[in-house]
């Protein structure tokens, strides 16, 4: 096993909040006596992980999760207050726009001030210019400073020197927001290619599908502290989750003796095996008790939400024909299986509705919460059944939709 | 974050750590330090030669001011306007440097937001740009003065030039310190001018310390800028080139100011990035 190119070991970050005038005074005052500020705001608190050669991490969270905090430090922008980083290689940062640009200096100039900044020397950097230059595609306005160039360009050039100046470590945030299309595929392209020889990346993202895509192994901050570190997929998805289930309102089902003693069809209960949840692809299986207040048999409606609420199918038991089992005089029972169900990995919903029996009042309704489990990159809610054809063929009369 | 900025090295070379982060802290001043140069004094339309009219026509306008106006042609033998004229300049070389120093920081907030490098690099670059025109200026001014026929002795510069040196460790310290504030209050910028014109008057520049009051002359005798101005006098006006035990207490206070402004500096500084 090789030593770990980038070590992060318990780091924390404080920065110190003023609010006064005179709180700036007395915060030279208080860090001239090394003491540290007296009022801060934790950014980041307890941060570890480690990233060898060829791996890639990608930084998931919220925004103010501390995400920029954590690359900064990585980059060595800036001191963590508490624990410590080791890096044993070269760190390339591209970070929020253009990695230390100049905004006064041209283009050009740029390049041999981030040349000087690696440490490069004038003959090193003359070898990459034309590189650079050529990957940045930007035209003459490599001779205008930047401070008159689009983001979009800042961003070109800014890349064109992260990359030519072969980081072992490469440090990047939002840059594949910016840019225009042409530019996000190159960027993607050279990505592929540096993970692909070798390189090792630290990605900051709100693009799931770009952190899914890069990375292998996925870290989320939340408030400053690791929520969830690992498979990139797991840790993505469990995000998503997250967000999925924040955005949803809370429904809090009828208490059944309150429905009972109301007179009102009701959910007694509602049970899923596998309890937590499946893997993709399984089968789910769903069963439950239903009250009725006069002893006629109630209809039952089935349906499975994505977490925020999104509706993904709904069925009810006159639609099918068919009728909850009679256990007790006032009491029904029904079993529902899903087989093979096809949703993507996330989290989601069963919801149960007591009907009456002409299936047209809906009185309460309960719910379970269910993850799928899975490792795919697949977009959506659910799995169509497809087929990928080999489009030289004519014979094939299944290419065209039915 | 030390550890990583020291194992920055190119890969095919590989020197000791420390040799190649001192090999990249040179090559950022000497990047930073050309452009002040470039952009802040030699960028301007008439480009260097402004560099070299201006120090002149400043000279021609304190002629007319001390030899015209106030007819101090002569002061205890010496011409008053080479007396002036030497003390003078170090001093606005000074004000100019401390003066810029205090607020270069904020004009490589881009870099320094973003990009790990030693910060006090771009206060030794904007010092080192300011000083150096500033003792271009002074060459050519005493250079002028001779050829108008002022008796400048020139082997004075024998002193002149090291002293010059003390005056930039001195001023470099007290940048550091002063920048350093800067970004935490940002009041340091607005009061420093109005302190440095009171300070002026306050130094034997534009008089001799003999007019003082005998009762006020040791409170002005303290000024250490005022010992620096007395020296060159000697040094460029009498030839008197000798070394003095003052000259080494001076090398002490400059380094003594040298290493506070650094200590200052090295305790703010990895909070810049918050506050710029």
């Amino acid at each position: 096993m090789t030593a770990p190119l980038l070590k992060v070991d318990d780091v924390g970050k404080d920065y110190a909040k003023v609010e006064e005038r005179g709180g700036r005074v007395r915060l030279v005052l208080d860090l001239l006596a090394g003491r540290g500020a007296a009022r801060v705001f934790r950014a980041l608190d307890g941060v570890s992980f480690e990233l060898r050669r060829g791996e890639s991490l990608g930084v998931i969270g919220e925004n103010g999760a501390g995400k920029s905090t954590l690359l900064k430090i990585v980059a060595g922008v800036i001191e963590p207050t508490r624990g410590s980083v080791a890096v044993g290689g070269r760190v390339g940062a591209l970070l929020e726009l253009g990695s230390g640009f100049h905004p006064e200096y041209t283009g050009l100039a740029n390049i041999d001030l981030a040349a000087a900044l690696l440490g490069l020397t004038p003959r090193e950097i003359d070898a990459k210019r034309d590189e650079i230059i050529a990957f940045a595609d930007i035209g003459e306005h490599i001779h205008d400073p930047i401070k008159h160039y689009s983001s979009g360009m800042v961003v070109r050039l800014g890349f064109a020197i992260a990359t030519a100046l072969a980081p072992d470590v490469l440090v990047t945030d939002e840059v594949l927001a910016v840019g225009d299309e042409s530019f996000q595929k190159k960027c993607i392209a050279w990505m592929e290619r540096y993970l692909a020889d070798g390189g090792t990346l630290l990605l900051c993202s709100h693009g799931m599908y770009h952190v899914q895509k890069l990375c292998t192994e996925a870290l989320w901050l939340r408030d400053g502290c690791v929520e969830r570190y690992g498979n990139a997929a797991d840790v993505t998805q469990a995000y998503l989750a997250f967000h999925e289930e924040k955005s949803a309102r809370a429904r809090d089902p009828v208490a059944a003796s309150v429905a009972a003693a109301a007179g009102i069809y009701a959910i007694q209960s509602l049970e899923l095996s596998p309890a937590a949840g499946i893997a993709q692809g399984q089968d789910l299986r769903l069963s439950g008790e239903v009250y009725s207040p006069d002893g006629r048999a109630p209809n039952v409606l089935v349906g499975i939400v994505r977490a925020d609420g999104t509706p993904i199918y709904g069925v009810a038991t006159d639609m099918d024909g068919v009728a909850p089992h009679r256990i007790a005089t006032d009491r029904y029972a029904f079993a529902l299986t899903l087989p093979h169900m096809d949703l993507l990995p996330g989290k989601y919903i069963v919801r149960a509705h007591a009907l009456d029996p002409e299936g047209v009042r809906l009185f309460d309704n309960v719910e379970r919460t269910f993850v799928v489990t899975g490792a795919t990159r697949e977009m959506g809610l659910v799995r169509l059944a497809h087929r990928w054809n080999d489009p030289r063929s004519t014979t094939d009369g299944d290419a065209g939709p039915r | 974050m030390r550890t990583a900025t020291a194992t920055l090295s190119p890969p095919e070379a590989e020197p000791p750590v420390a040799v190649a982060a001192a090999q990249r802290d040179r090559a950022l001043f000497v990047n930073f330090f050309t452009r002040e140069l470039t952009t802040r004094y030699l960028g301007s339309v008439t480009g260097l030669a402004w560099a070299l009219i201006h120090p002149l026509a400043l000279l021609a306008v304190y002629h007319f001011v001390f030899t015209t106006v106030f007819r101090a042609g002569n002061f205890e033998g010496k011409s008053f306007l080479l007396f002036v004229a030497v003390a003078l300049w170090p001093w606005l070389a000074a004000q100019e440097a401390l003066v810029r120093a205090t607020v270069s920081l904020a004009g490589y907030a881009s870099l320094i937001r973003k990009v790990a490098f030693p910060h006090e690099i771009v206060v030794y670059a904007s010092v080192g740009a300011a000083l150096a025109l500033q003792f271009a200026g002074y060459i050519v001014v005493l250079i002028a003065l001779r050829a108008f026929g002022e008796p400048v002795h020139f082997e004075g510069l024998l002193i002149a030039a090291p002293l010059w040196i003390v005056l930039a460790i001195a001023v470099t310290g007290v940048s550091l310190l002063l920048s350093a504030l800067q970004v935490f209050i940002r009041d340091v910028e607005h009061v420093l001018v109005p302190l440095l014109m009171i300070a002026m008057y306050l130094t034997p520049i534009l008089y001799p310390l003999t007019l003082v009051p005998e009762g006020m002359r040791p409170w002005v005798a303290a000024n250490p800028f005022g010992w620096l101005v007395g020296r060159l006098r000697d040094a460029l006006i009498d030839g008197r080139i000798a070394l003095q035990w003052s000259d080494a207490v001076a090398l002490c206070v400059a380094l003594a100011l040298f290493f506070g402004g650094r200590w200052v500096f090295a305790r703010l500084s990895p909070h810049f990035e918050d506050f710029l």
